[in-house]
């Protein structure tokens, strides 16, 4: 058997941008959104894939489409040796009970007016698993083993009575009580409080070996994800710039925008000072990407060729790859 | 030493709720100095915003502040009318606030936000006085005045929040209270606004308030930190004191539980629980069902603060 769970491959999606009536008259143009840009990645079973980038990135929209919750416009998700793209809703409804997403707010993932229990047993119900009794004790066994507990008093309880560290664990059981394959975490800690976070991340490694997962762990933090990714991809404006194992990513970045990232983030601290420079401006707008490499307006060791042609992502050490063209002179 | 310029002296704010009383902000006692940067921090609902819009006498109802004192420049805050509050607000105590995209007015151009600003305050100087004034400030902020004439949308998330900053700094305030200035922002821009902000501290010897739940951020830019839980002020000591010594149980575990992202560190420690609810706290001290050292009279008996040190106030049994 394949030793990758997932593999992406040339992922796009475009979203075309809203133009009034008049407009399209009169330009007859269409323009598009480059959410995800041609990214290529394969995510090894039982492995912690981070996907990393500012806002505007395109790392949910590539989480999202990996579970085809969005379709994309163009490349190929296969799932367990198999073209995920080409199937039709029935066979994707059958599928999605392997993948499973957590998103970043428990709050609006929960039905306000759905039990705690029901709440996470209802897909149990939707794919003919389980129900009545049955789905009940399925549902108290997994809540249990998130730490919902006492969970035969929490099954009653509805979203708005449970805290936001418990709400999470809600959704990380819901996710689970379908032993899927693969998990797709969309921020998952990233509205719980501080004090509760390092919980819940220690919660999902365990959770990972005991039912035999894959993430997805898509985040903006990098401090966060130093704790649980075994490997990781760094996008900026659709496109992957570096991808790699966590330490040597972290250790010995290779792209000028990683390191920017890395060198940015606050360090609980006061004797520290960040002396790394910072890059210009901001992140451009992704209708117009910008020419060439996209971090070339704001790279701080841009050349020449940087504004004329696209790096492609090339190995810079084991199974270590960067797209930058000051790594391949 | 010198009188303070902010002195808070047992503030309580409370919410009257259907399920009763809440008191967000619960006996809490602090101090600025000038020129220094005092950093809030808790996680969310520790009251920690509420005590910063207390200051400005914001809290809204069913919001109220009940006991206390606010001693601003010598005058009791809480004493004053209305009418003289609008005199402070903005003018002696500016606010930055988290979002700029709701503070800033859609409809108005960045300049006239600035000229409105000036002009309420000191209505002696002219449209075209304030918009120099503007233009010369916003240049310090990294902003090419010809930006002044766009409207907010037309900013990026930086740029808008260079122009709260520039709005909070352009009547030379005498305190700035900035509530998670940049946790509506990415990191790299995240970055650049603490840098910013660290230069104007220097440059313009600001007082500032810092209300945040990131530890990075105010390890960055506090002088004195103080740690709130649960409505209670728990820690308050030099920055440097309070990372190198932290003395609180809470305080620790805080420390010990936030990522950090240099790879010497790979262990992660956890805190049992989750911050409680404020309608029924614990009796005792607030954080004893958490707590890793906790004795018998954390449960009945709520811990006095204490100086411990020189500087260094905690409020825990263990001391």
């Amino acid at each position: 058997m394949n030793d990758n769970l997932v593999e992406v491959r040339d992922l796009k999606k475009w979203f075309p941008v809203q133009t009034s009536f008049i407009e399209t008259l009169m330009t007859r143009r269409l323009d598009y959104v480059r959410a995800v840009d041609g990214v290529s990645f394969d995510i090894k079973r039982g492995e912690v894939f981070g996907l990393a980038g500012e806002s505007g990135s395109g790392k949910t929209t590539t989480g999202r489409l990996i579970l085809r919750l969005i379709e994309p416009t163009q490349g190929h998700i296969i799932f367990n040796g198999q073209d995920i793209v080409a199937l039709n809703s029935k066979q994707m409804r059958e599928l999605r009970r392997q993948m499973q997403i957590i998103f970043q707010d428990p709050y609006a993932s929960l039905n306000p007016r759905m039990k705690i229990g029901d709440g996470i047993g209802h897909a149990l119900e939707i794919h003919g698993i389980a129900r009545g009794e049955d789905k009940r004790e399925r549902v108290i066994t997994i809540m249990e083993k998130v730490g919902l507990t006492p969970a035969a008093t929490l099954y009653e309880k509805y979203p708005h009575q449970l805290s936001g560290g418990q709400r999470q664990r809600a959704v990380i059981a819901r996710a689970l009580i379908l032993t899927p394959e693969l998990i797709v975490a969309d921020e998952p800690i990233a509205m719980a409080d501080v004090s509760v976070r390092a919980l819940l991340l220690e919660l999902m490694i365990r959770l990972k070996e005991e039912f035999g997962l894959t993430y997805l762990f898509i985040t903006h933090d990098l401090a966060t994800a130093k704790y649980i990714c075994d490997r990781i991809a760094i996008m900026y404006l659709g496109r992957i710039v570096e991808m790699g194992p966590l330490k040597e990513v972290y250790g010995h970045a290779g792209h000028p925008y990683t390191q920017a990232l890395l060198a940015a983030v606050p360090v609980p601290d006061p004797h520290f000072r960040r002396t790394a420079a910072l890059p210009r401006g901001e992140i451009p707008n992704p209708v117009n990407p910008p020419s060439g490499c996209r971090f070339h307006p704001r790279c701080p060791v841009a050349i020449e060729i940087c504004s004329q042609e696209e790096p492609e992502l090339v190995q810079i050490a084991d199974s270590h790859y960067a797209a930058c063209h000051l790594l391949t002179r | 030493m010198t009188e303070p310029l902010l002195k808070i002296t047992d503030l309580e704010v409370s919410y009257a709720t259907r399920a009763g009383l809440v008191k967000a902000v619960d006996k809490v006692s602090l101090e600025v100095q000038r020129g220094e940067t005092l950093g809030l921090v808790g996680e969310s609902g520790c009251g920690k915003s509420t005590l910063g819009f207390s200051i400005l006498r914001l809290v809204r109802p069913p919001g109220e502040i009940t006991g206390g004192q606010i001693i601003f420049n010598g005058e009791d805050l809480l004493q004053k009318t209305e009418q003289e509050m609008r005199t402070i607000r903005g003018k002696r105590i500016a606010m930055i606030f988290q979002d700029p995209m709701t503070c800033l007015n859609p409809l108005q151009r960045i300049d006239d936000h600035f000229i409105e600003t000036v002009r309420t305050h000191e209505k002696a100087v002219s449209a075209q006085e304030a918009r120099q004034k503007a233009a010369e400030l916003v240049d310090r902020l990294g902003i090419i005045a010809d930006r002044l004439t766009d409207y907010p949308h037309q900013l990026s998330g930086g740029m808008r929040q260079r122009i709260m900053i520039g709005l909070a700094l352009i009547l030379n305030s005498e305190l700035i209270i900035a509530d998670e200035p940049t946790t509506s922002l990415d990191v790299i821009v995240e970055a650049q606004i603490l840098d910013l902000m660290k230069e104007l501290k220097a440059s313009f010897e600001l007082s500032m308030i810092l209300i945040t739940h990131n530890m990075g951020i105010v390890a960055e830019l506090a002088d004195r930190i103080a740690v709130m839980y649960a409505g209670k002020l728990m820690e308050v000591a030099s920055a440097v004191e309070l990372y190198d010594k932290p003395l609180h149980p809470y305080t620790q575990g805080l420390l010990r539980s936030i990522p950090n992202i240099s790879l010497d560190s790979q262990k992660l420690e956890t805190m049992p629980g989750s911050p409680p609810d404020l309608i029924e706290p614990p009796p005792g001290c607030r954080f004893h069902p958490r707590c890793p050292h906790v004795m018998d009279k954390c449960h009945t008996y709520e811990p006095i603060m204490k100086e411990v040190e020189d500087g260094h106030r905690v409020a825990c049994w263990l001391y």
